[in-house]
């Protein structure tokens, strides 16, 4: 067996659909609500406008739902996978992951109560370290795919 | 919300308060600590998980009436009505029930409502099946204390609350207007339409929808409470035009202003008989503990500014409000008498009949509809507060209580109170669908008899 060979040996996702692995097809969820609150927290701390934690409210709340589904995909393929969990990038994507999502979830509980303190200081502090996770555990998911092959179909 | 969703949503608030986001024990202090004059105010607590505990109704088996203490008697008026929130008492001893319910709820602006609609939802009332919003007509002909059959005098109302009657005149405070009706005495059914003396602020948005209304002892004006629409400005400053505040009603063009404000949701509005001013009940601001915001009842100045929402008890600044304004908690005064944290006082009744013991002779009679944001409840009673010279002049006494049962369940809730031509104290019951009735019985007093 060549080196070529080992680099390109497909690592299959077992939650998938006719061979698409269904994780990388949720992940954007979680991902563009949680940047979308950050940004929806911020235009509240700057004008105080009620409109704007709303928004951060329901973007919170469907973030971490999508978050949940995304990451129980994710799951199975790391479970059933031991060439996926052969990766130390797999378990550094999935505890990062974690970590962002119970960071989100007692965000999202932050988010109701009512009026300033929904968002500042707390709240928007919240959404500003989840924002800096994504891209750090997104770059460890994106190296099982691009460097790892993980899901790849050839 | 299917049992399985709803077996699984209870899970997950066990698990919540497992976790000690909403501990059983939510750190709460004496309640008896929070009545008068000084309450002790903690410091302000804010939550993931607000502490949350409603009574399950359960409602009243036959022959079950709350409890009143050695010298009183209480008795069902009237039972099997659809939930009654308010009660007016008209000159020949007649006694008009408003049963009403909830406008259309709020829309829907964040999840939140979703999850505290359900967990409301919980303590359902038994109004929820019935006609109401009406006005039901009790007449006891024979004397006996119990109300012939009710009969309906008033119907197709929108959410009302306020009643009072001027002359001839009478005024029915609908969520969204006080409409004016005609009246003689002796009537049992008013079918003429009503005549609209003023619109308030109703929908979209109603969140604390109930209007009291009284008329000046001159009957002049009218004075109508409209409560907040949110708990905190979290609808938006925009949603709370001419709301928190009691208005002051023109009785012969219509026209009002506003007469006092601040005043999250002033409810009872009645006029003190000795001194001649205006007086509410008040329920205060949630979710900042279960010992905060303690709800109060207040002589009413002309003018003043009570707090809401950027202060309470005077200047103790709520940090949930922005933009602040500190020359508005500036001019923030303090309530007069505090009833404690979250016991939600709905009606207010100065006694001066004759039927009850001496004891009460002097003093105003409050109706505690109950907590759902601490864990140790609170409210859900009748109490009597001693009056001197027109001022509160001693601790708050239990009158009418047991609308809880042993294990914390509603039997009933009382709402509004009102003293009835031969000078009994009349309760309205929301969620228990009756209108009690004390009378100094047991023969303790001849006025007892009617």
């Amino acid at each position: 067996m060549t080196t070529q060979e080992v680099t390109t040996e497909r690592i299959s996702s077992t939650a998938q659909i006719a061979r698409h692995p269904i994780h990388p097809m949720l992940v954007p969820f979680p991902i563009v609500c949680f940047i979308g609150a950050l940004v929806t927290d911020i235009a509240y701390y700057a004008t105080a406008n009620i409109m704007w934690a709303d928004f951060s409210s329901w973007l919170l709340v469907i973030g971490v739902i999508m978050g949940i589904i995304a990451a129980a995909a994710g799951l199975i393929d790391f479970l059933s996978n031991r060439l996926i969990r052969a990766q130390p990038a797999a378990w550094a994507h999935l505890a990062g992951n974690l970590l962002m999502l119970v960071l989100a979830f007692f965000n999202a509980l932050i988010h109701q109560r009512d009026g300033w303190t929904s968002v500042v200081p707390v709240g928007l502090s919240l959404s500003i370290i989840v924002v800096l996770i994504l891209p750090v555990t997104g770059w460890l998911g994106w190296a099982l795919v691009y460097r790892h092959g993980v899901g790849v179909a050839r | 919300m299917t049992p399985q969703c709803s077996q699984f949503f209870r899970s997950a608030v066990l698990l919540t308060s497992l976790l000690g986001l909403a501990g059983c024990n939510d750190g709460s202090g004496d309640p008896k600590a929070q009545i008068g004059a000084n309450p002790t105010l903690p410091d302000v607590r804010q939550f993931l998980f607000p502490p949350m505990h409603i009574a399950h109704v359960v409602g009243w088996k036959k022959g079950e009436t709350p409890s009143v203490p050695k010298g009183l008697k209480i008795e069902a008026l009237a039972t099997g009505l659809q939930h009654p929130r308010m009660l007016y008492s008209l000159p020949n001893g007649d006694v008009l029930v408003v049963e009403s319910k909830a406008p259309q709820a709020d829309p829907v602006t964040r999840p939140k409502q979703i999850i505290m609609k359900y967990i409301e939802s919980w303590a359902t009332s038994g109004g929820d099946t019935g006609p109401s919003n009406r006005i039901t007509l009790l007449r006891d002909t024979n004397g006996d204390g119990v109300a012939d059959t009710p009969s309906v005098f008033l119907d197709h109302l929108n959410s009302p609350f306020g009643v009072v009657l001027v002359g001839n005149d009478l005024y029915v405070a609908n969520t969204d207007a006080i409409v004016k009706y005609p009246y003689k005495l002796g009537d049992t059914k008013i079918s003429a339409p009503g005549e609209t003396l003023t619109q308030l602020p109703g929908g979209p948005i109603d969140h604390h929808w109930t209007k009291s209304l009284t008329a000046s002892p001159d009957g002049s004006l009218l004075y109508v409470g409209v409560g907040s629409n949110s708990n905190i400005t979290e609808n938006g400053m925009e949603a709370e035009k001419n709301r928190a505040a009691i208005l002051e009603v023109d009785r012969a063009t219509g026209r009002s202003r506003i007469f006092a404000s601040g005043l999250r949701n002033p409810n009872g509005l009645t006029f003190e008989p000795q001194s001649g001013a205006l007086w509410a009940v008040v329920n205060e601001r949630d979710e900042i503990g279960p010992d905060l915001v303690p709800d109060y009842m207040t002589s009413v100045k002309d003018g003043a500014f009570y707090g809401w929402p950027y202060s309470y008890y005077g200047q103790h600044v709520d940090p949930r409000v922005q933009p602040q304004r500190p020359d508005l908690v500036a001019k923030a005064i303090p309530p007069d008498y505090a009833l404690s944290s979250h016991v939600a006082p709905l009606g207010l009744a100065f006694y001066t009949g004759t039927n009850l013991p001496e004891s009460y002779r002097n003093g105003a009679f409050v109706g505690e509809h109950g907590s759902w944001n601490r864990q140790q409840l609170n409210g859900y009673k009748v109490v009597f507060v001693p009056f001197n010279n027109g001022k509160p002049s001693g601790m708050a006494q239990d009158v009418v209580t047991g609308f809880l049962d042993g294990n914390n369940e509603a039997r009933g809730r009382p709402v509004g109170l009102a003293v009835d031509k031969s000078g009994a104290l009349l309760i309205a019951d929301d969620v228990g669908n009756t209108v009690w009735r004390v009378t100094g019985g047991g023969g303790t007093s001849p006025a007892a008899k009617l």
